[in-house]
């Protein structure tokens, strides 16, 4: 069966509608580490939003916005954040995952993610807990891959210092 | 014995200068696609291979994560890598 090829400018575009729609989200996965730098493939985009009725209504509106056709049950079943709702039915493939293997919270994940660009990505410590927790075939052969990226990113991005008052404020919002 | 045992070492000796050397190799590619803008990141990372069973379905959902492990074990042909490993 032939598809299209995913453009560039189709990731800009579900980054810019869920800005729009002021969607609470964070690009996980692999397709999260690519957009970070990571040099290898993916077919399909990884989605981890927050999980409630008003981001589950707003992520309706966006992808509709894109070109997705959303059905009313389908609908339903977004703003009932199920634990994983897999789309197919849009100019590309999105996975909206809002309970990931290995992720405790979405503030949690939230509060040490990554932009780039567009993009909010969540960490790649996450994105590597998460691939563990899920014991998969395909994951576990791209972990040792993924650590060494890891590594590399954290090299060129040193986290800044942060002092003990910012920490103890963090502590403190969770 | 003696002769299979020496070799054993010699191989053992290769393959890690040889994983090395790829390791090497893979963290320099990291960091050409770091400095690469995120569009050529986009185009060379995405790509689209029709997936049997599972992209025969406009949309699924699962109740839980264990809930969609538990179909790709049952429905997803092996070579997909969508099975845990064991």
């Amino acid at each position: 069966m032939p598809r299209k090829e995913f453009q560039p400018l189709q990731a800009q575009e579900i980054a810019r509608a869920f800005r729009q729609q002021r969607v609470d989200y964070l690009f996980i996965g692999k397709s999260g580490a690519i957009l970070l730098g990571y040099p290898g493939t993916t077919q399909d985009v990884d989605i981890f939003p927050a999980r409630s009725v008003e981001n589950g209504r707003r992520i309706v509106k966006a992808l509709r916005k894109i070109g997705f056709a959303i059905s009313a049950q389908l609908e339903r079943e977004i703003i009932a954040g199920k634990d994983f709702v897999q789309i197919k039915s849009g100019p590309f493939d999105v996975d909206l995952v809002f309970a990931p293997d290995g992720i405790q919270s979405f503030e949690e994940a939230k509060s040490r993610s990554l932009i780039e660009g567009v993009f909010h990505v969540a960490n790649l410590r996450d994105i590597i807990a998460s691939k563990r927790a899920s014991a998969r075939q395909r994951d576990l052969i791209e972990l040792p891959l993924l650590e060494n990226f890891r590594a590399e990113y954290e090299k060129k991005h040193p986290q800044p210092l942060r002092s003990a008052a910012i920490l103890a404020k963090g502590r403190k919002n969770r | 014995m003696l002769e299979g045992s020496a070799r054993s070492d010699y191989d053992f000796i290769t393959v890690t200068q040889r994983d090395r050397k790829a390791l090497n190799e893979f963290r320099q590619q990291c960091r050409r696609q770091m400095d690469r803008p995120v569009a050529l990141r986009i185009k060379y990372g995405f790509c689209r291979t029709y997936k049997p069973v599972l992209d025969d379905a406009p949309w699924r959902s699962f109740d839980t994560m264990a809930e969609y492990r538990a179909w790709c074990e049952a429905n997803l042909p092996e070579y997909l890598g969508y099975r845990r490993a064991r």
